[in-house]
Protein backbone atom coordinates (compact mmCIF):
# COMPACT_ATOMS: atom_id res chain seq x y z
CA UNK A 1 0.00 0.00 0.00
CA UNK A 2 2.85 2.49 1.03
CA UNK A 3 4.38 1.13 -2.23
CA UNK A 4 0.97 2.09 -4.30
CA UNK A 5 1.04 5.81 -2.19
CA UNK A 6 4.73 6.80 -3.10
CA UNK A 7 4.21 5.81 -6.67
CA UNK A 8 0.97 8.37 -7.09
CA UNK A 9 2.83 11.00 -5.19
CA UNK A 10 5.63 10.32 -7.47
CA UNK A 11 3.45 10.49 -10.91
CA UNK A 12 1.83 13.66 -9.25
CA UNK A 13 4.42 15.34 -8.43
CA UNK A 14 5.90 15.15 -11.82
CA UNK A 15 2.56 16.19 -13.86
CA UNK A 16 3.00 19.09 -11.63
CA UNK A 17 6.07 19.76 -12.45
CA UNK A 18 5.53 19.36 -16.12
CA UNK A 19 2.24 21.03 -15.94
CA UNK A 20 3.90 24.33 -14.60
CA UNK A 21 6.79 23.99 -17.26
CA UNK A 22 4.64 23.78 -20.12
CA UNK A 23 1.89 26.20 -18.63
CA UNK A 24 2.16 29.55 -20.94
CA UNK A 25 3.34 32.77 -19.65
CA UNK A 26 0.54 34.48 -21.02
CA UNK A 27 2.34 37.87 -20.98
CA UNK A 28 2.90 38.30 -17.88
CA UNK A 29 6.42 38.66 -16.36
CA UNK A 30 7.47 35.69 -15.05
CA UNK A 31 9.59 35.30 -11.14
CA UNK A 32 13.03 35.09 -13.58
CA UNK A 33 12.40 37.95 -15.60
CA UNK A 34 11.83 40.14 -12.53
CA UNK A 35 15.67 39.85 -12.31
CA UNK A 36 16.51 38.66 -15.65
CA UNK A 37 15.00 42.49 -17.35
CA UNK A 38 15.54 42.90 -21.20
CA UNK A 39 18.64 43.97 -22.16
CA UNK A 40 21.36 43.18 -25.14
CA UNK A 41 22.79 40.45 -23.71
CA UNK A 42 19.83 38.49 -22.01
CA UNK A 43 17.17 37.07 -23.85
CA UNK A 44 15.23 39.19 -26.06
CA UNK A 45 11.26 38.32 -24.65
CA UNK A 46 9.71 39.51 -27.64
CA UNK A 47 11.39 37.03 -29.76
CA UNK A 48 11.42 34.22 -27.91
CA UNK A 49 7.65 34.62 -27.80
CA UNK A 50 7.48 34.54 -30.92
CA UNK A 51 10.03 31.20 -31.06
CA UNK A 52 8.87 27.76 -31.01
CA UNK A 53 9.65 27.51 -26.93
CA UNK A 54 7.83 30.64 -26.60
CA UNK A 55 4.79 29.06 -24.30
CA UNK A 56 7.38 27.46 -21.96
CA UNK A 57 8.65 28.67 -18.95
CA UNK A 58 12.00 29.15 -18.18
CA UNK A 59 12.17 26.83 -15.55
CA UNK A 60 10.71 24.00 -17.99
CA UNK A 61 14.31 23.84 -19.20
CA UNK A 62 16.32 25.51 -16.21
CA UNK A 63 15.29 22.94 -13.66
CA UNK A 64 17.01 23.42 -10.58
CA UNK A 65 18.95 25.40 -8.53
CA UNK A 66 17.39 28.77 -9.95
CA UNK A 67 15.23 29.46 -6.60
CA UNK A 68 17.76 31.16 -4.68
CA UNK A 69 20.18 33.67 -5.97
CA UNK A 70 23.53 32.93 -7.25
CA UNK A 71 21.37 30.35 -8.76
CA UNK A 72 23.51 26.83 -8.07
CA UNK A 73 22.81 25.08 -11.37
CA UNK A 74 25.20 23.83 -13.94
CA UNK A 75 24.34 23.06 -17.43
CA UNK A 76 24.73 19.33 -16.87
CA UNK A 77 21.48 19.75 -14.89
CA UNK A 78 19.28 21.32 -17.27
CA UNK A 79 16.86 19.81 -19.02
CA UNK A 80 18.58 18.78 -22.62
CA UNK A 81 16.60 19.03 -25.93
CA UNK A 82 16.55 15.34 -26.36
CA UNK A 83 14.89 14.62 -23.16
CA UNK A 84 11.48 15.96 -25.16
CA UNK A 85 12.64 15.54 -29.07
CA UNK A 86 12.96 11.56 -29.01
CA UNK A 87 11.58 11.55 -32.53
CA UNK A 88 13.36 9.02 -35.03
CA UNK A 89 14.33 11.85 -37.35
CA UNK A 90 16.34 13.57 -34.56
CA UNK A 91 18.31 10.18 -34.26
CA UNK A 92 19.24 10.81 -38.05
CA UNK A 93 20.16 14.24 -36.80
CA UNK A 94 22.57 13.40 -34.09
CA UNK A 95 24.47 11.23 -35.85
CA UNK A 96 25.02 13.25 -38.79
CA UNK A 97 26.49 15.89 -36.21
CA UNK A 98 28.52 12.79 -34.48
CA UNK A 99 30.32 12.84 -38.03
CA UNK A 100 30.30 16.29 -38.27
CA UNK A 101 33.25 18.55 -38.08
CA UNK A 102 31.73 20.32 -35.02
CA UNK A 103 31.37 17.25 -33.18
CA UNK A 104 35.01 16.01 -34.25
CA UNK A 105 36.73 19.23 -33.88
CA UNK A 106 34.81 21.19 -30.61
CA UNK A 107 36.60 20.48 -27.54
CA UNK A 108 33.30 20.41 -25.38
CA UNK A 109 30.37 17.98 -26.23
CA UNK A 110 28.47 19.76 -29.04
CA UNK A 111 25.20 20.25 -28.16
CA UNK A 112 21.84 21.35 -30.62
CA UNK A 113 22.07 24.42 -28.55
CA UNK A 114 25.40 25.38 -30.01
CA UNK A 115 23.56 25.95 -33.33
CA UNK A 116 19.89 25.96 -32.47
CA UNK A 117 19.25 28.76 -29.92
CA UNK A 118 16.23 27.31 -27.77
CA UNK A 119 15.38 30.78 -26.93
CA UNK A 120 14.82 31.59 -30.85
CA UNK A 121 13.90 28.58 -32.40
CA UNK A 122 11.45 28.71 -35.08
CA UNK A 123 10.93 25.51 -36.77
CA UNK A 124 11.18 25.36 -40.96
CA UNK A 125 7.06 24.67 -40.83
CA UNK A 126 6.44 28.00 -39.89
CA UNK A 127 9.14 29.78 -41.94
CA UNK A 128 7.58 31.80 -44.97
CA UNK A 129 9.89 32.14 -47.40
CA UNK A 130 13.53 31.22 -47.98
CA UNK A 131 15.10 35.45 -47.32
CA UNK A 132 13.73 34.23 -43.03
CA UNK A 133 14.82 30.99 -43.30
CA UNK A 134 18.67 32.15 -44.33
CA UNK A 135 18.86 34.86 -41.93
CA UNK A 136 17.66 32.53 -39.33
CA UNK A 137 20.06 30.07 -40.02
CA UNK A 138 23.08 32.08 -40.85
CA UNK A 139 22.71 33.78 -37.85
CA UNK A 140 23.98 30.35 -35.85
CA UNK A 141 26.99 30.32 -37.91
CA UNK A 142 27.93 33.70 -37.72
CA UNK A 143 27.67 34.17 -33.93
CA UNK A 144 31.21 31.88 -34.51
CA UNK A 145 32.56 31.72 -37.30
CA UNK A 146 32.89 35.41 -38.60
CA UNK A 147 35.70 38.18 -37.31
CA UNK A 148 34.53 40.97 -36.53
CA UNK A 149 32.26 43.23 -34.16
CA UNK A 150 29.90 44.28 -36.38
CA UNK A 151 27.45 42.54 -39.08
CA UNK A 152 29.61 44.69 -41.64
CA UNK A 153 33.16 43.86 -40.28
CA UNK A 154 32.19 40.37 -40.37
CA UNK A 155 30.53 40.51 -44.26
CA UNK A 156 33.87 41.48 -45.25
CA UNK A 157 36.17 38.80 -43.10
CA UNK A 158 33.54 36.27 -45.05
CA UNK A 159 33.51 37.73 -48.43
CA UNK A 160 37.23 37.24 -48.00
CA UNK A 161 37.13 33.80 -47.13
CA UNK A 162 34.95 33.12 -50.40
CA UNK A 163 36.29 34.91 -52.67
CA UNK A 164 36.67 32.29 -54.99
CA UNK A 165 33.16 33.02 -55.75
CA UNK A 166 31.44 35.14 -58.30
CA UNK A 167 30.01 37.91 -56.28
CA UNK A 168 30.51 36.37 -53.10
CA UNK A 169 28.37 38.85 -50.80
CA UNK A 170 25.50 37.89 -53.15
CA UNK A 171 25.98 34.29 -52.30
CA UNK A 172 26.25 35.19 -48.57
CA UNK A 173 23.68 37.38 -48.44
CA UNK A 174 21.45 35.05 -50.29
CA UNK A 175 22.49 31.59 -49.64
CA UNK A 176 22.46 29.57 -46.32
CA UNK A 177 26.01 28.44 -45.32
CA UNK A 178 24.43 25.10 -45.01
CA UNK A 179 24.05 25.02 -48.66
CA UNK A 180 27.43 24.43 -49.31
CA UNK A 181 29.02 23.68 -45.58
CA UNK A 182 27.07 20.35 -45.55
CA UNK A 183 27.86 17.25 -47.92
CA UNK A 184 24.48 17.15 -50.81
CA UNK A 185 23.99 13.55 -50.47
CA UNK A 186 23.10 13.90 -46.58
CA UNK A 187 19.76 14.41 -45.86
CA UNK A 188 19.63 15.68 -42.32
CA UNK A 189 21.85 19.20 -43.22
CA UNK A 190 23.24 18.43 -39.94
CA UNK A 191 26.77 16.68 -41.71
CA UNK A 192 28.74 20.17 -41.52
CA UNK A 193 31.90 19.21 -43.80
CA UNK A 194 35.71 20.99 -42.84
CA UNK A 195 36.36 23.95 -44.61
CA UNK A 196 38.39 21.59 -47.76
CA UNK A 197 34.90 19.40 -48.05
CA UNK A 198 32.83 22.88 -48.88
CA UNK A 199 30.61 22.08 -51.94
CA UNK A 200 32.60 23.69 -55.00
CA UNK A 201 30.53 22.32 -57.77
CA UNK A 202 28.35 25.33 -58.50
CA UNK A 203 25.71 23.33 -60.17
CA UNK A 204 25.11 21.55 -56.84
CA UNK A 205 22.69 24.57 -56.78
CA UNK A 206 22.87 26.44 -60.26
CA UNK A 207 20.61 23.39 -62.07
CA UNK A 208 17.29 22.61 -62.81
CA UNK A 209 17.62 19.58 -59.82
CA UNK A 210 19.10 22.43 -57.79
CA UNK A 211 19.86 20.95 -54.53
CA UNK A 212 18.54 23.80 -52.81
CA UNK A 213 14.98 23.31 -54.27
CA UNK A 214 15.21 19.70 -53.84
CA UNK A 215 16.60 19.62 -50.26
CA UNK A 216 17.44 22.07 -48.21
CA UNK A 217 14.29 24.31 -49.26
CA UNK A 218 11.85 21.35 -50.25
CA UNK A 219 9.36 22.24 -47.01
CA UNK A 220 9.24 25.48 -48.83
CA UNK A 221 8.92 24.49 -52.69
CA UNK A 222 6.17 22.03 -51.87
CA UNK A 223 4.43 25.46 -50.69
CA UNK A 224 5.42 26.90 -53.77
CA UNK A 225 5.58 24.52 -57.23
CA UNK A 226 5.36 27.33 -60.08
CA UNK A 227 6.01 30.76 -60.33
CA UNK A 228 5.12 32.90 -63.78
CA UNK A 229 6.48 29.46 -65.21
CA UNK A 230 9.77 29.39 -63.90
CA UNK A 231 11.45 26.25 -62.87
CA UNK A 232 12.35 26.39 -58.97
CA UNK A 233 10.32 29.33 -58.40
CA UNK A 234 10.51 29.15 -54.75
CA UNK A 235 14.05 30.40 -54.92
CA UNK A 236 12.49 33.82 -55.97
CA UNK A 237 11.71 34.32 -53.05
CA UNK A 238 15.34 35.09 -52.49
CA UNK A 239 17.19 35.21 -55.58
CA UNK A 240 18.06 34.74 -59.16
CA UNK A 241 20.02 31.38 -59.58
CA UNK A 242 20.90 31.06 -63.30
CA UNK A 243 20.73 27.55 -64.74
CA UNK A 244 18.04 26.84 -61.84
CA UNK A 245 15.46 29.56 -62.76
CA UNK A 246 14.53 29.11 -66.36
CA UNK A 247 11.18 30.07 -67.55
CA UNK A 248 9.82 26.72 -68.91
CA UNK A 249 7.20 28.39 -71.61
CA UNK A 250 9.80 30.88 -72.65
CA UNK A 251 12.35 28.02 -73.43
CA UNK A 252 9.01 25.83 -75.12
CA UNK A 253 8.57 29.06 -77.05
CA UNK A 254 11.90 29.39 -77.85
CA UNK A 255 12.36 25.83 -79.07
CA UNK A 256 9.11 25.51 -81.19
CA UNK A 257 10.49 29.39 -82.91
CA UNK A 258 13.78 27.42 -83.70
CA UNK A 259 12.43 24.42 -85.31
CA UNK A 260 9.67 26.48 -87.36
CA UNK A 261 12.91 28.67 -88.48
CA UNK A 262 14.61 25.41 -89.18
CA UNK A 263 12.05 23.94 -90.97
CA UNK A 264 11.58 27.28 -93.23
CA UNK A 265 15.19 27.20 -93.60
CA UNK A 266 15.45 23.91 -95.64
CA UNK A 267 12.50 24.33 -96.97
CA UNK A 268 13.87 27.25 -98.42
CA UNK A 269 17.02 26.17 -99.22
CA UNK A 270 15.72 22.11 -100.68
CA UNK A 271 12.89 24.55 -103.20
CA UNK A 272 16.11 26.08 -104.61
CA UNK A 273 17.91 23.22 -105.50
CA UNK A 274 14.63 21.44 -106.55
CA UNK A 275 14.23 24.64 -109.08
CA UNK A 276 17.59 24.57 -110.07
CA UNK A 277 17.63 21.33 -111.21
CA UNK A 278 14.45 22.39 -113.48
CA UNK A 279 16.15 25.02 -115.19
CA UNK A 280 19.16 23.50 -115.84
CA UNK A 281 17.42 20.54 -117.14
CA UNK A 282 15.15 23.08 -119.23
CA UNK A 283 17.74 24.76 -120.68
CA UNK B 1 42.55 41.72 -107.15
CA UNK B 2 42.57 42.18 -103.13
CA UNK B 3 40.31 45.07 -101.96
CA UNK B 4 40.97 46.59 -98.64
CA UNK B 5 38.76 49.60 -99.49
CA UNK B 6 35.24 48.93 -100.66
CA UNK B 7 32.03 47.72 -99.30
CA UNK B 8 33.85 45.53 -97.51
CA UNK B 9 37.26 46.66 -95.88
CA UNK B 10 39.66 44.68 -93.97
CA UNK B 11 38.29 46.17 -90.66
CA UNK B 12 35.04 45.55 -91.42
CA UNK B 13 35.91 41.81 -92.00
CA UNK B 14 37.94 41.37 -88.99
CA UNK B 15 35.18 43.25 -86.40
CA UNK B 16 32.35 40.62 -88.46
CA UNK B 17 34.98 37.37 -87.94
CA UNK B 18 35.47 38.91 -84.53
CA UNK B 19 32.06 39.18 -83.81
CA UNK B 20 31.19 36.15 -84.96
CA UNK B 21 33.54 33.88 -82.81
CA UNK B 22 32.63 35.98 -79.77
CA UNK B 23 28.77 35.10 -80.69
CA UNK B 24 29.56 31.68 -80.53
CA UNK B 25 31.52 31.64 -77.42
CA UNK B 26 29.15 33.80 -76.11
CA UNK B 27 25.73 31.00 -77.15
CA UNK B 28 27.89 27.90 -76.33
CA UNK B 29 28.65 28.88 -72.86
CA UNK B 30 25.30 30.77 -72.06
CA UNK B 31 23.50 27.52 -73.17
CA UNK B 32 25.58 25.58 -70.81
CA UNK B 33 24.82 27.93 -67.87
CA UNK B 34 21.35 27.87 -69.32
CA UNK B 35 20.82 24.21 -69.52
CA UNK B 36 23.46 23.55 -66.35
CA UNK B 37 21.52 20.23 -65.83
CA UNK B 38 20.86 18.85 -69.02
CA UNK B 39 24.43 17.37 -69.66
CA UNK B 40 27.17 18.38 -67.34
CA UNK B 41 30.03 20.41 -69.49
CA UNK B 42 33.24 19.40 -69.92
CA UNK B 43 34.28 22.28 -68.04
CA UNK B 44 33.07 23.39 -65.02
CA UNK B 45 30.19 26.00 -64.42
CA UNK B 46 32.79 28.39 -63.14
CA UNK B 47 34.93 28.18 -66.04
CA UNK B 48 32.03 28.85 -68.16
CA UNK B 49 30.91 31.75 -66.36
CA UNK B 50 34.05 33.13 -66.53
CA UNK B 51 34.69 32.39 -70.53
CA UNK B 52 31.32 33.55 -71.25
CA UNK B 53 31.72 37.08 -69.20
CA UNK B 54 35.09 37.40 -71.18
CA UNK B 55 33.41 37.09 -74.09
CA UNK B 56 30.96 39.23 -73.52
CA UNK B 57 33.32 42.23 -72.24
CA UNK B 58 35.26 41.56 -75.37
CA UNK B 59 31.86 41.98 -77.86
CA UNK B 60 31.55 44.85 -76.04
CA UNK B 61 34.90 46.32 -77.54
CA UNK B 62 34.05 45.17 -80.77
CA UNK B 63 30.60 46.84 -81.19
CA UNK B 64 32.30 49.99 -79.75
CA UNK B 65 35.16 49.29 -82.72
CA UNK B 66 32.26 48.71 -85.29
CA UNK B 67 30.04 51.79 -83.95
CA UNK B 68 33.76 53.93 -84.45
CA UNK B 69 34.54 52.04 -87.96
CA UNK B 70 31.39 53.28 -88.93
CA UNK B 71 31.44 56.68 -88.03
CA UNK B 72 34.79 56.93 -89.11
CA UNK B 73 35.01 55.13 -92.93
CA UNK B 74 31.83 55.96 -93.89
CA UNK B 75 30.38 52.33 -93.36
CA UNK B 76 27.64 54.05 -91.60
CA UNK B 77 25.59 55.88 -95.02
CA UNK B 78 25.15 52.04 -96.27
CA UNK B 79 22.18 51.91 -92.73
CA UNK B 80 20.46 55.09 -93.88
CA UNK B 81 16.51 54.16 -94.70
CA UNK B 82 15.97 55.52 -97.91
CA UNK B 83 12.02 56.14 -99.03
CA UNK B 84 12.53 53.33 -101.45
CA UNK B 85 13.86 50.72 -99.11
CA UNK B 86 10.13 50.81 -97.40
CA UNK B 87 6.92 50.35 -99.71
CA UNK B 88 8.85 49.22 -102.53
CA UNK B 89 12.13 47.75 -101.51
CA UNK B 90 11.35 45.29 -98.51
CA UNK B 91 7.92 43.79 -101.13
CA UNK B 92 10.20 43.50 -103.72
CA UNK B 93 12.79 41.59 -101.65
CA UNK B 94 10.75 39.81 -100.11
CA UNK B 95 8.76 38.25 -103.04
CA UNK B 96 12.01 37.37 -104.60
CA UNK B 97 13.04 35.42 -101.06
CA UNK B 98 9.02 33.95 -101.43
CA UNK B 99 9.19 32.89 -105.13
CA UNK B 100 11.94 34.72 -107.70
CA UNK B 101 14.67 32.92 -106.07
CA UNK B 102 13.00 29.95 -107.58
CA UNK B 103 12.36 31.07 -110.62
CA UNK B 104 15.79 32.06 -111.09
CA UNK B 105 15.01 35.98 -111.66
CA UNK B 106 17.54 38.33 -110.97
CA UNK B 107 18.21 39.66 -107.61
CA UNK B 108 16.20 42.82 -107.31
CA UNK B 109 18.99 44.69 -105.39
CA UNK B 110 22.42 43.00 -106.86
CA UNK B 111 25.75 43.55 -105.40
CA UNK B 112 27.88 46.03 -106.84
CA UNK B 113 30.63 46.74 -105.53
CA UNK B 114 30.72 50.51 -107.34
CA UNK B 115 27.38 51.83 -105.63
CA UNK B 116 28.16 54.10 -103.34
CA UNK B 117 24.57 54.35 -101.76
CA UNK B 118 23.69 50.92 -101.29
CA UNK B 119 24.77 47.39 -100.48
CA UNK B 120 22.18 45.55 -98.88
CA UNK B 121 19.10 45.24 -99.84
CA UNK B 122 16.10 47.00 -97.84
CA UNK B 123 15.69 43.61 -95.91
CA UNK B 124 18.95 43.31 -95.15
CA UNK B 125 19.38 46.86 -94.06
CA UNK B 126 16.13 46.41 -91.66
CA UNK B 127 17.23 43.68 -90.02
CA UNK B 128 20.92 44.28 -89.33
CA UNK B 129 19.86 47.77 -88.30
CA UNK B 130 17.23 45.53 -85.83
CA UNK B 131 20.03 43.58 -84.81
CA UNK B 132 23.06 46.08 -84.59
CA UNK B 133 21.13 49.08 -83.07
CA UNK B 134 18.26 47.44 -81.05
CA UNK B 135 19.17 43.53 -80.24
CA UNK B 136 22.97 44.04 -79.56
CA UNK B 137 22.57 47.34 -77.51
CA UNK B 138 19.77 45.30 -75.34
CA UNK B 139 22.14 42.09 -75.03
CA UNK B 140 25.42 44.55 -74.28
CA UNK B 141 23.52 46.61 -71.78
CA UNK B 142 21.70 43.69 -69.71
CA UNK B 143 24.92 41.75 -69.94
CA UNK B 144 26.73 44.49 -68.61
CA UNK B 145 23.90 44.66 -65.69
CA UNK B 146 24.22 41.16 -64.82
CA UNK B 147 28.29 41.52 -64.41
CA UNK B 148 27.52 43.92 -61.35
CA UNK B 149 24.25 41.98 -59.98
CA UNK B 150 24.20 43.63 -56.83
CA UNK B 151 23.49 46.99 -58.47
CA UNK B 152 20.44 45.74 -59.56
CA UNK B 153 16.98 46.60 -57.49
CA UNK B 154 15.78 43.59 -55.29
CA UNK B 155 12.28 43.70 -56.90
CA UNK B 156 11.16 44.30 -60.85
CA UNK B 157 8.11 43.08 -62.43
CA UNK B 158 7.10 40.73 -59.39
CA UNK B 159 9.96 39.04 -59.84
CA UNK B 160 14.06 39.20 -58.43
CA UNK B 161 15.62 42.43 -60.02
CA UNK B 162 18.35 39.59 -61.05
CA UNK B 163 15.83 37.16 -62.95
CA UNK B 164 14.16 40.69 -64.91
CA UNK B 165 17.06 41.62 -66.52
CA UNK B 166 18.67 37.80 -67.19
CA UNK B 167 15.56 37.14 -69.15
CA UNK B 168 15.80 40.01 -71.75
CA UNK B 169 19.54 38.97 -71.85
CA UNK B 170 19.01 35.13 -72.76
CA UNK B 171 16.30 35.71 -74.83
CA UNK B 172 17.74 38.75 -76.43
CA UNK B 173 20.73 36.46 -77.24
CA UNK B 174 18.63 33.60 -78.19
CA UNK B 175 16.92 36.09 -81.06
CA UNK B 176 20.03 36.71 -81.91
CA UNK B 177 21.13 33.13 -82.50
CA UNK B 178 17.96 32.98 -84.51
CA UNK B 179 19.02 35.95 -86.86
CA UNK B 180 22.78 33.90 -87.38
CA UNK B 181 20.77 31.25 -88.83
CA UNK B 182 19.13 33.15 -91.21
CA UNK B 183 22.17 35.11 -91.96
CA UNK B 184 24.18 32.34 -92.57
CA UNK B 185 21.23 30.90 -95.03
CA UNK B 186 20.47 34.21 -96.74
CA UNK B 187 24.65 33.88 -97.42
CA UNK B 188 24.52 30.81 -99.16
CA UNK B 189 22.00 32.99 -101.99
CA UNK B 190 25.06 34.35 -104.08
CA UNK B 191 26.28 32.80 -107.62
CA UNK B 192 27.21 29.71 -105.47
CA UNK B 193 26.81 28.51 -102.54
CA UNK B 194 29.91 29.75 -101.00
CA UNK B 195 30.86 32.74 -102.78
CA UNK B 196 29.24 35.58 -100.51
CA UNK B 197 31.41 33.59 -97.66
CA UNK B 198 34.62 33.91 -99.51
CA UNK B 199 33.67 37.21 -100.52
CA UNK B 200 33.37 38.56 -96.42
CA UNK B 201 36.43 36.70 -96.21
CA UNK B 202 38.80 38.17 -98.60
CA UNK B 203 36.88 41.28 -99.83
CA UNK B 204 37.72 40.44 -103.36
CA UNK B 205 34.70 40.89 -105.02
CA UNK B 206 32.41 38.90 -106.96
CA UNK B 207 31.36 38.94 -110.42
CA UNK B 208 28.65 41.22 -110.80
CA UNK B 209 25.58 39.45 -111.68
CA UNK B 210 24.85 38.14 -114.73
CA UNK B 211 22.46 39.76 -116.20
CA UNK B 212 19.40 37.15 -116.56
CA UNK B 213 16.06 38.09 -117.93
CA UNK B 214 13.04 38.74 -115.91
CA UNK B 215 9.51 37.46 -117.13
CA UNK B 216 7.93 40.58 -118.38
CA UNK B 217 11.30 42.49 -119.19
CA UNK B 218 14.41 43.02 -120.56
CA UNK B 219 17.72 43.20 -118.46
CA UNK B 220 17.81 45.07 -115.47
CA UNK B 221 18.92 48.44 -115.35
CA UNK B 222 21.24 47.50 -112.18
CA UNK B 223 22.77 44.70 -113.93
CA UNK B 224 23.47 46.45 -117.12
CA UNK B 225 25.16 48.78 -115.44
CA UNK B 226 27.51 46.27 -113.45
CA UNK B 227 28.60 44.79 -116.80
CA UNK B 228 29.55 48.20 -118.00
CA UNK B 229 31.42 49.00 -115.46
CA UNK B 230 33.15 45.65 -114.81
CA UNK B 231 34.26 46.32 -118.47
CA UNK B 232 35.53 50.20 -117.66
CA UNK B 233 37.53 48.25 -114.37
CA UNK B 234 41.17 48.06 -115.18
Amino acid sequence: MRAVVAIMFLLASGMCIVGTGMAQTGGQETPCMQCHKPTDITIDPARFAQSEHGGFDCTFCHTTGFSKFPHTSTRAEMRDCMDCHKERKLARIAQAVKASVHAKKATKAFRCTNCHSPHYFIPASRIKDVSEEILLANESCLGCHAKGDTLADKDIDLAKKHDYLFHAELHLARTACVACHTSPEEQTMHLILPKSGAVRDCTTCHAQNSMLATKLYAHLALKERAQQGFVNAILFNNAYLVGANRNSWLDWGALALLGLLLFGVAAHGLGRWVFAGFRRRRS
Amino acid sequence: MRRDFGPYPLWLRCWHWGNVLLFVILLITGFSMHFSSLAPPPVTFRTVVLVHNTAGILLTLFYCFFLFGNLLFGNARYYLITADDIAPGMLRQASYYLWGIFLGYPHPYPHDPHNEERKFNPMQKMSYLTVMFLLFPMLIVTGWALLFPYLLPNQLFGMPGIASWAVVHTYTGYCIFLFMIVHTYLGTTGATPGQLFGFMWSGVSPEPASTLRTPDSGERAGSHAQVTAQKDRP
